[in-house]
């Protein structure tokens, strides 16, 4: 049997940006199959029958996926990732802040559960693609033909910044049908389509810890271990003692309030030292670095030493241009033309060319 | 890319409602009286219990009073094994009464256990191995004086596999011990003697036999304990409170009726699961069927693909037409394997790599050709993909 159409599967979140995603795709004539992954029993962190279409302890947003793909009449289906994504995104997470980073999940659920599990899952379906709701654009080259990822239309909403992770290879697999629209029209053509989720609230923040604190959720997940992460506020560079502190998991770079410490001049965290458990704090410019390591680099394209790249050090960062300077194919050096604040470890520092993505790597 | 026709090999899950029933709901429905009320529009409603309970007594030869209706299979399987616990564990104070059970249950039979246990009773689980086939040593040496409940399935909902029930029942009675047994898949496919077999419990389920869901029953044999989950009302002789859905049980009794000459529908069944597990062993290497050598139901058939995500065949499946599934229904949707079928001394692979096919009264030749068929396709391409991402 011969497909009639190029048959693509599509990440449905039970959100607006991907539900809207696969109407597109069956609007432009895909054979298009829904699917959801089920990553966190989100009976332990909420279970309310109040919100959305769904129904308490199945996960109200699986559900919402579900609804949407009955209202678009596509195929579905839920995958269990419970394991990836704990194996994959939790336990990475909680270490993280064990070790005094503050992480980003989103981008190791993208490298290891949605363009790697579902990568393959798309193959096995035999689809020709695999969709998500991501804003971002996928473009080709009218010179040399090929094809590189682009920040979305909507410079708000662009989550290129996630995806840096990506092996070029697989770019000519992905679409990303929302990389055109800004979001109000998106969600207005939501509300068109009647989709059941077009008036359902953006997610904020990481999925799995919800409303809650993220410094609670890591206390859950390793109670013993942040046991162990209690320690002292010093004043940054003096050394001065300032006061005890109940785990390093609480702070974050650049954090200025709850530091239970009143000084002369606002202070920040300015560093975060695991091996000490010590939390230093600072006047505020000792929060700028002109100069960042970065490690497990992944590129999406060749760059070259002393070449200036735009480069973002956090999701909703602007960008700032920084001369690359490689050290070893698996790390590099940048320097700020101008110094940046926060320069946060275990955030992501992603490089663009003008609008194109060319890779990025963990800010050590 | 589909089938002009969907090819539905999942009865062991549900069966389609037979049409003659479908055709009979309105004049069931229209009797829309309580069956508890006084007057007059409670006449046949009542009359429309009492007839289905009188059908189903009549085909498994009991007393009608002998039928408990309930919501369906689980519910049944959670009254017999709660009433004795129940009995035994709080009302005699029992603290010692012990139970038997199998490891291949299903999970409203199995979660009781774990239930029961968590109060501190004693539970043994009697293991069948890889060819189906019940540990009847291992059962007899769990067996003694304080055991109170033996609780074996008829059948398995996973393999087809048929225990010794037969066997069981005079060894547990030796003990002074109760019988239940969950015959939810065997009822429409096996002959089910329960004054032969001398049970004392035994659950049914309407909607795998062609009909309604929402009905299913307890026969529980005069004289045995017997309490009530669902308390409040003196529907069924007050052991299961709460207004009859008098649609689905009228549509039981019929459905039982329509059941006829099991002899001739199994030869025509088990001809087509033969035949299709004929076709499939030829056609596609690295496959076994479960419990093959085993007594078994004659519509089911569980064939384990090596180096294959069982998930990803039953979407593949499902994307031209073809229904089947993996594991349980009731466990559908997570990426755990079958606990019955690890029980059963498969492989964690193994189990992740098995498909259950339970054929219908309807299925025929063509839908088993044509299922093969697919299924070799989507088998050697899922095969070829992965040695691909070896390589």
């Amino acid at each position: 049997m011969k497909k009639e159409k190029p048959r693509v599967l599509v990440a449905m979140s039970g959100g607006v940006d991907s539900s809207v995603a696969a109407a597109l795709l069956k609007e432009q004539g895909y054979d298009v199959i829904g699917v959801t992954m089920q990553v966190w029993d989100y009976t332990q962190t909420d279970c309310s029958l109040e919100e959305g279409n769904g129904t308490c302890c199945s996960s109200i947003d699986v559900d919402d996926a579900r609804s949407v793909a009955d209202a678009l009449e596509i195929p579905f289906y839920v995958i269990n990732c419970e394991n990836e994504f704990k194996q994959n995104v939790i336990d990475p997470f909680v270490d993280s802040y064990l070790k005094g980073e503050t992480p980003i999940p989103c981008v190791n659920c993208n490298t290891y559960l949605k363009f790697d599990y579902l990568l393959d899952k798309m193959r096995e379906l035999d689809c020709d693609y695999l969709a998500t709701g991501h804003y971002a654009q996928v473009q080709t080259s009218p010179v040399s033909g090929k094809k590189s990822i682009v920040t979305s239309s909507d410079d708000w909403k662009d989550q290129t910044y996630f995806l840096f992770t990506l092996k070029s290879e697989i770019i000519d697999k992905l679409l990303f049908p929302v990389g055109t629209w800004k979001k109000p029209e998106l969600r207005e053509y939501a509300e068109k389509l009647s989709l059941p989720v077009a008036k359902k609230k953006d997610s904020t923040g990481i999925c799995f810890v919800g409303n809650g604190d993220y410094s609670d959720f890591v206390a859950r997940q390793a109670p013993d271990k942040v046991e162990n992460l209690k320690g002292v506020l010093k004043k940054f560079p003096s050394g001065e003692v300032l006061a005890g502190h109940g785990g390093t998991h609480k702070f974050t770079y650049g954090q200025r309030k709850g530091l239970g410490v009143s000084w002369t001049e606002p202070l920040y965290v300015v560093k975060i030292e695991a091996e000490t458990n010590t939390v230093w704090l600072g006047e505020e410019k000792y929060l700028y670095s002109s100069e960042v390591e970065v490690k497990d680099l992944n590129l999406l394209d060749d760059i070259e030493s002393g070449e200036v790249l735009r480069v973002k050090i956090r999701f909703q960062h602007q960008g700032a241009n920084a001369v690359v300077e490689k050290n070893g194919s698996d790390s590099l050096r940048l320097k700020f033309e101008q110094a940046q604040r926060s320069v946060t470890p275990g955030q992501a520092a992603v490089f663009y060319r003008d609008k194109q993505l060319v890779g990025g790597g963990w800010i050590l | 890319m589909k089938l002009e026709k969907t090819i539905y090999l999942d009865h062991n899950a549900t069966t389609p409602v037979a049409p003659e029933l479908l055709a009979d709901l309105p004049k069931w429905g229209v009797a829309w009286g309580n069956p508890s009320s006084v007057h007059l529009a409670g006449r046949k409603p009542k009359q429309l219990v009492r007839q289905a309970r009188k059908s189903i007594s009549k085909v498994l030869a009991v007393h009608p009073l002998e039928i408990i209706f309930t919501s369906g299979g689980s519910e049944a399987n959670n009254l017999a094994i709660q009433s004795v616990f129940t009995e035994e564990w709080w009302r005699k104070k029992n603290k010692k009464a012990e139970f038997i059970t199998s490891n291949v249950e299903h999970p409203s039979v199995a979660k009781v256990f774990d239930f029961i246990e968590s109060f501190g009773a004693k539970v043994h689980r009697i293991s069948l191995n890889t060819k189906g086939e019940f540990d009847l040593d291992q059962f007899k040496n769990c067996l003694n004086e304080n055991t109170v409940l033996v609780s074996i399935m008829y059948a398995n909902n996973e393999t087809g596999a048929c225990l010794p029930i037969d066997q069981i029942v005079p060894m547990a009675h030796s003990f002074g011990a109760l019988v239940h047994t969950d015959a939810v898949q065997a009822l429409g496919k096996e002959d089910i003697q329960l004054k032969n077999l001398n049970v004392d419990y035994c659950s049914f389920s309407a909607h795998k036999v062609y009909s309604l869901k929402g009905a299913g029953c307890l026969y529980v044999k005069t004289g045995v304990p017997l309490g009530s989950l669902i308390m409040g009302g003196a529907q069924e002789r007050s052991r299961r409170a709460g207004t009859e859905n008098t649609l689905a049980i009228a549509s039981f009794g019929q459905a039982v009726e329509n059941i006829g000459d099991l002899h001739t529908r199994n030869n025509h069944i088990r001809k087509l699961r033969d035949q299709m597990e004929k076709l499939i062993s030829e056609n596609i290497e690295d496959c076994f069927i479960l419990s093959q050598e085993a007594q078994r139901l004659s519509n089911t058939s569980n064939v384990v693909f090596s180096g294959i995500d069982g998930e990803s065949l039953l979407m593949n499946l499902d994307l031209v037409g073809i229904y089947v599934s993996t594991g349980a229904a009731c466990s559908s949707g997570s990426s755990e394997p079958s606990p019955v079928l690890m029980a059963m001394g498969l492989n964690r692979e193994q189990a992740q790599g098995s498909l259950r096919l339970s054929l219908g009264w309807n299925t025929t030749e063509f839908e088993i050709i044509t299922f093969v068929k697919e299924l070799s396709r989507i088998v050697q391409r899922l095969r070829q993909l992965k040695q691909e991402s070896v390589s």
